[in-house]
């Protein structure tokens, strides 16, 4: 390789050439064990996440998801993906989980997601930058999860981002 | 859970704090199986330390869920509007991380009156973890 093909070599592992591009819409259920596995890993000390009389007695029609069950959406979302022979997220992105840190996520709650619904998943690749003087690489993700007939319940703004230097 | 009572909170005061931890090794393998995220920097040392890591570090997201329960039991779940946060640095494998909120704002939306809360996670020698805000609908 010569000086100008490693000077013009774009800085980073991630694959910028996704950027842009939405992912196949993703239908996932959610199930009450799932809920509940996830509320006991968070230590969460509330019985609505996890006893259905404590649910119905607080106004719910179900178990509802702790804010940040979009995590076990995501990734339920790409264990379908895999079973419809789609790439994960992450391997579209071409993450390298030896270099991979989470930069910051953030939801808008526009309704409860509960136990038994059937969801859908949109997820877009924004865009990509440096900090650090390229030590450090970053990207945007957005996603919203909806629901038929409770339209959009969350939008999901994260950024990913790998140690360089 | 009983709530508080959000008409009376002023700009300027603190949620009861909460803390989680210390952070064991069973937490993270519990987080990354009902999260779904497997990425074995969290849960497998011999990978880490292949990654030139002293040792595994926690899920950012596994904090994430501790500092959102700071306000979902202040406030209850059915009020909040918005959560997020920056992980500003690495959550450790035995750090006890104290949450603490304090309201910064009362503002008007669509007829509804909200609060901003900033928020922080530390861990007990001052290391800042976590920086975030939650925005919570009163009445």
């Amino acid at each position: 390789m010569s000086d100008a093909d490693v000077a013009a070599k774009p800085v980073g592992l991630f694959d910028r050439s996704t950027k842009g591009l939405a992912l196949p819409t993703v239908s996932v259920e959610v199930e009450r064990g799932r809920i509940r596995f996830f509320a006991k890993a968070l230590g969460e000390s509330d019985p609505i996440h996890s006893d259905i009389a404590a649910a119905h007695a607080a106004g719910y029609p179900d178990l509802p998801a702790p804010p940040s069950f979009f995590m076990a959406i995501e990734a339920m979302a790409d264990e379908e993906r895999a079973r419809l022979g789609q790439p994960s997220l992450v391997a579209l992105l071409k993450c390298d989980f030896r270099r991979l840190l989470h930069g910051d996520e953030s939801y808008a709650y526009h309704g409860l997601v509960f136990a038994g619904d059937a969801l859908q998943l949109d997820t877009r690749i924004i865009d990509f930058y440096e900090k650090k003087g390229g030590l450090m690489e970053f990207v945007t993700i957005e996603s919203s999860v909806s629901h038929a007939e409770r339209g959009t319940l969350i939008t999901a703004t994260r950024t990913l981002l790998h140690r360089l230097g | 859970m009983a709530h508080a009572n959000l008409d009376a909170v002023q700009v300027g005061d603190q949620l009861p704090g909460t803390s989680f931890g210390p952070i064991t090794r069973t937490m993270l393998a519990l987080y990354a199986g009902a999260s779904g995220d497997h990425n074995p920097a969290h849960i497998d040392i011999d990978f880490a330390k292949r990654a030139g890591l002293p040792d595994v570090f926690a899920h950012g997201m596994l904090s994430f869920g501790g500092l959102a329960q700071l306000v979902t039991r202040w406030a209850g779940l059915v009020r909040l509007r918005s959560f997020g946060a920056r992980f500003v640095s690495m959550t450790q494998v035995h750090d006890l991380i104290a949450c603490t909120g304090t309201v910064t704002e009362r503002f008007e939306v669509d007829g509804e009156t909200r609060l901003r809360i900033n928020l922080v996670a530390q861990a007990l020698d001052g290391r800042q973890t976590l920086l975030g805000e939650a925005v919570v609908a009163v009445g």
